[in-house]
């Protein structure tokens, strides 16, 4: 059984991303021992991004240079809630072919098995959620053996 | 490329062709095909050592828009064997397509096509071909001619009225249709897309059995749910077949069999999650619809609780109505 105290919370730029991040935070001051990982997901590069003259690499540099970003906000945010840092870690994924962002990080979950994920929850429309997808109700309909801490 | 440079043949193949006699000029000869537009009635495309004399040029049918002909798909002669194919040349392009209130960034993708008919290769469900880069690299893709109706015209060919053609006709359509999901379903198990799901881009061979889509080059980016507007637009066909058309208020008040009667009980949870106007409720307009197959276009719904994930799941419930 995964540890509950080894979290995997997933950011992106959104200010959900960060409300949840501050709960985890908040959450550190009543929970001793806590290892959390931010894990970032990045799409696959549209199609169109190639015939623009780009590469792959140059999709994954852009990436992982906003993801530094987003990595620098959530930690600062973690370590001003008194979370040493040396419990922090970042990973950046970026997805496969037609892999959605949630199936990227379940399998990020599995792979470390983390005993928690956490993940921000926008308010989405019906015909919306059916496009765009809700990432936060993926990874609830499809959690096994883990807890998922959703914060809206 | 010189037209004197072919092998000779060739030349007289082309020479007696009637497109060719017609003309007051020699056929052009292109191995690079980049600028399609170049490229004319009677002129000959070399590409994986054949030669295809251009005869026609084949014809975008959206619905309701006078054809347009689409200069980057011509239909040839291939001059060695005399058989007729359909050549895709590539092009890009780039677009939104609006649902509702949001847009969706999509795309013609020739790779992917290339792809597609590389995974399907041989399957009876698909319209067959091969892509394969001319000399100057560009992804030209050769194709099977299919010799049938556009399904959303077979359907019309039965002239009975709505119960009779729900009691006797879809019955076999809704099998077929099946077949159809089910191969959807596995160009999405190696992460494909169709990307143009619409009731013309299948085809129903003459001999009314077999149903083929065609068409797949155009893809779509939706990142977090990858196939959700092929899933929406199998559901979207699979009405229109059981509908024998799409319902929207304006009809349904028009049609003396139904008018303001029906259209009174109507509710916003009765129109489609996508396009707002367009109602899937069908049961409401034919009351003899069982109420399990309307449960299936339910999950079209605006007002629907459950949606469907994936193209398995709208077959998994189509297969157990039939």
């Amino acid at each position: 059984m995964a540890s509950i105290k080894n979290i995997l919370i997933s950011v992106n730029e959104s200010e959900t991303s960060l409300k949840a991040v501050r709960y985890v935070g908040e959450m550190s001051g009543c929970l001793a021992g806590l290892h959390v990982r931010l894990l970032h997901v990045a799409p696959e590069p549209p199609p169109y991004y190639y015939l623009e003259g780009n590469s792959l690499k140059d999709y994954v540099r852009e990436k992982e240079a906003k993801a530094e970003e987003i990595f620098r906000a959530a930690v600062k945010i973690l370590t001003d809630s008194g979370m040493p840092q040396e419990r922090i870690s970042t990973r950046t994924y970026i997805a496969e072919r037609a892999e959605a962002i949630s199936s990227a990080i379940l399998k990020v979950q599995k792979e470390g098995n983390y005993g928690t994920v956490v993940v921000g929850k926008r308010g989405v429309s019906k015909a919306e959620e059916f496009l765009f997808g809700s990432i936060s109700n993926a990874v609830a309909h499809n959690c096994a053996s883990f807890t998922v801490w959703i914060v809206a | 490329m010189k037209f004197a440079a072919l092998p000779e043949h060739i030349q007289e193949k082309a020479l007696a062709h009637t497109v060719v006699q017609g003309m007051r000029r020699r056929p052009r000869v292109f191995v690079d095909t980049h600028d399609f537009t170049a490229i004319d009635y009677g002129d000959i495309i070399v590409v994986d050592g054949r030669y295809f004399l251009v005869i026609a040029y084949t014809r975008e049918g959206r619905f309701g828009v006078d054809d347009q002909p689409k200069p980057w798909v011509p239909k040839v002669s291939d001059l060695a064997s005399g058989e007729t194919h359909i050549i895709k040349l590539v092009f890009h392009e780039q677009f939104e397509v609006s649902f509702g209130d949001y847009s969706i960034p999509c795309y013609r993708n020739p790779e992917k096509e290339a792809r597609v008919l590389e995974l399907v290769q041989g399957n009876p469900r698909f319209m067959q071909g091969y892509g394969v880069e001319d000399e100057a690299g560009n992804l030209v893709r050769i194709l099977d001619l299919i010799r049938g109706w556009r399904l959303d015209k077979y359907i019309h060919r039965f002239e009975m009225g709505h119960e009779e053609y729900f009691e006797t006709v879809v019955p076999g359509i809704l099998r077929e249709f099946l077949e159809s999901i089910k191969a959807i379903m596995f160009i999405h198990s190696h992460g494909l897309r169709h990307g143009d799901i619409r009731r013309d881009h299948i085809f129903v061979e003459y001999d009314g059995t077999t149903f083929r889509w065609i068409d797949f080059d155009y893809d779509f980016y939706l990142p977090e749910r990858p196939f959700a507007l092929d899933v929406y637009e199998l559901g979207s066909i699979l009405m229109y077949l059981v509908g024998r058309g799409n319902y929207y208020p304006q009809h349904v008040q028009k049609d003396p069999a139904m008018g303001q009667k029906v259209l009174d009980k109507l509710t916003v949870d009765d129109f489609s999650l996508l396009a707002k106007n367009r109602i899937v409720n069908l049961k409401l307009l034919y009351p003899y619809i069982p109420r399990k197959l309307n449960d299936i276009f339910m999950h079209f719904a605006a007002g629907t609780p459950v949606f469907y994930d994936s193209a398995g799941e709208l077959a998994e419930d189509l297969g157990s109505y039939l």
